[in-house]
């Protein structure tokens, strides 16, 4: 076995057909997880009874156990559950008809919840509580309140942790070749095992991850130069 | 697929995990060990602003946090003993788990040395002037007045650090380690009892990472306790300090790509 310079840029270009899957899985996961994030953290920062314990429950646990842990969890428990409930209330549904990326989407978009709800949480605290009472004291309910004065404070100032959930998730991606999808890091897999070439298509794959998180790392930036334009000091 | 469920096979295969923690603790603890020593030395260019240096572990961190552990493994792994090959070294008959330990260590090193840089950085520049009027050495007041300050601020994101390793460890698996995510494939497979393992082995993770959090909560307790002030300027400070601190641990927080999945 020999190194093969000129072979990165074969796997290179063979692998950028993946990046969709990849984005894809990413972007899914990180959307859903933001939603859940959302509702999480309003759990948590109103102490709604009941569902308080199960989310910091759901927090702690999703937290505490790996990525892989749960995609492994969902693989192998969802199509037991659903079938057990398909044969209990007799729908046609079967978990059969799930495609395999359906598994990614689901365990990542738990995943990325709780790290959302985080994200999310610490976000919402950091705005000053006058801020909220301010909204209120003009006549605003607290659900216009939230909108309008505390949730664009709160995206400013929780921008750069979101910023590295995104990019936690594009690499936790990565381990969606364990349920047979092909994301990049299984076409880099696909493009070495078939070439005997294991190193130069790990090195284009590692490549083509390090120039999408420069690029969320770059949009990033220029967002937050944009949402915090409020911010941008004055008197005092 | 698989067997029924049964809740029992969770119990009986929670001994079974805990057999191979052994090895699952040794990549944690030997990484650790590698990401400090490795952390440090990378910190120190950017810290004192050492030309060429600076870039280099520029690049370096940048390109360990942003690129994913499991290529990272892949990459090691594969591609150490072809490099190597080219100055006569063989690396055919090392065990696996040398490139598992060098891949997290170099990984875990990247993040090391952002956090030493930010808490380092986060001692007050004061402090290092009044050490120096008493007439310390600059080690001096390395060793006996910032390092133990810097500890306190980096302890929360070191127990983050340490648990996301512990986390990645479950991709060791991939190079055939039979750590405790390998185990319970292994045994999944053997029985069809794949959801019990894998309760059994959440279950195990669960308790391992809220112990580590736990123990390095007392931790940055006692490492805090020089902040103690009496009850009233407590009161007047608590505002000021908590937003200080969390700014901080932002700051700190594992930078890019630090999600620790």
């Amino acid at each position: 076995m020999k190194l093969d310079p000129s072979f990165i840029w074969t796997a290179f270009v063979q692998i950028l057909s993946a990046i969709p899957t990849t984005l894809y899985i990413t972007v899914v996961s990180v959307l859903i997880g933001f939603v859940i994030g959302v509702a999480v953290a309003l759990i948590r920062i109103y102490r709604i009874p009941l569902l308080y314990p199960l989310a910091v429950g759901y927090v702690t646990f999703i937290r505490g156990t790996p990525m892989l842990t749960h995609l492994l969890l969902i693989y192998f428990g969802l199509p037991v559950l659903i079938d057990g409930l398909a044969v209990q209330f007799g729908w046609s549904f079967r978990s059969v008809s799930i495609p395999m990326i359906g598994f990614a989407y689901i365990s990542f978009s738990i995943t990325a919840g709780a790290y959302m709800s985080e994200v999310v949480r610490s976000g919402l605290l950091a705005v000053d509580r006058g801020q909220l009472e301010a909204a209120h004291s003009i006549g605003m309910t607290t659900p216009q309140a939230l909108r309008r004065i505390v949730f664009p404070q709160a995206l400013a100032a929780s921008l750069p942790n979101l910023s590295n959930s995104v990019i936690g998730m594009l690499h936790g991606s990565t381990l969606a070749f364990t349920v047979s999808v092909v994301d990049i890091n299984a076409k880099a897999q696909i493009v070495a095992s078939t070439n005997w070439k294991f190193f130069e298509a790990y090195l284009a794959a590692a490549l083509i991850f390090w120039g999408l998180t420069f690029l969320i790392e770059r949009a990033t930036s220029v967002i937050e130069k944009r949402i915090n334009l409020y911010n941008r000091g004055g008197v005092a | 697929m698989g067997a029924p469920f049964d809740i029992s096979y969770v119990f009986s295969y929670l001994p079974k995990l805990l057999g191979t923690l052994g090895t699952t603790l040794l990549i944690v603890g030997c990484s650790l060990l590698a990401g400090i020593i490795v952390g440090f030395i990378v910190a120190l260019p950017r810290l004192y602003k050492v030309p060429v240096l600076k870039t280099c572990s520029e690049i370096y961190i940048s390109f360990f946090r942003g690129t994913p552990i499991l290529i990272q493994l892949f990459l090691f792994y594969y591609g150490l003993p072809e490099i190597l090959k080219l100055v006569q070294v063989d690396m055919t008959r090392t065990p696996v788990l040398v490139f598992v330990i060098l891949t997290y260590g170099l990984h875990t090193g990247a993040y090391m040395s952002e956090m030493i840089r930010a808490a380092v950085q986060a001692v007050d520049k004061g402090q290092v002037e009044a050490a120096y009027a008493t007439g310390m050495t600059g080690f001096q007041a390395f060793m006996r007045i910032v390092l133990p300050q810097a500890l306190g601020i980096a302890i929360p994101v070191f127990s983050n650090l340490v648990i996301a390793l512990l986390k990645d460890t479950s991709l060791a698996f991939t190079l055939g380690v039979m750590e405790m995510t390998g185990k319970a494939q292994t045994l999944g497979s053997l029985t069809q009892h794949f959801i019990e393992t894998y309760i059994a082995l959440a279950l195990i993770y669960l308790v391992i990472s809220f112990t580590i959090e736990k123990l390095l909560l007392v931790a940055e307790r006692r490492l805090l306790r020089h902040e103690k002030r009496s009850a009233a300027e407590k009161r007047s400070f608590k505002i000021h300090k908590n937003w200080s601190y969390r700014r901080i641990i932002a700051e700190l927080g594992p930078g890019k790509g630090g999600a620790g999945l």
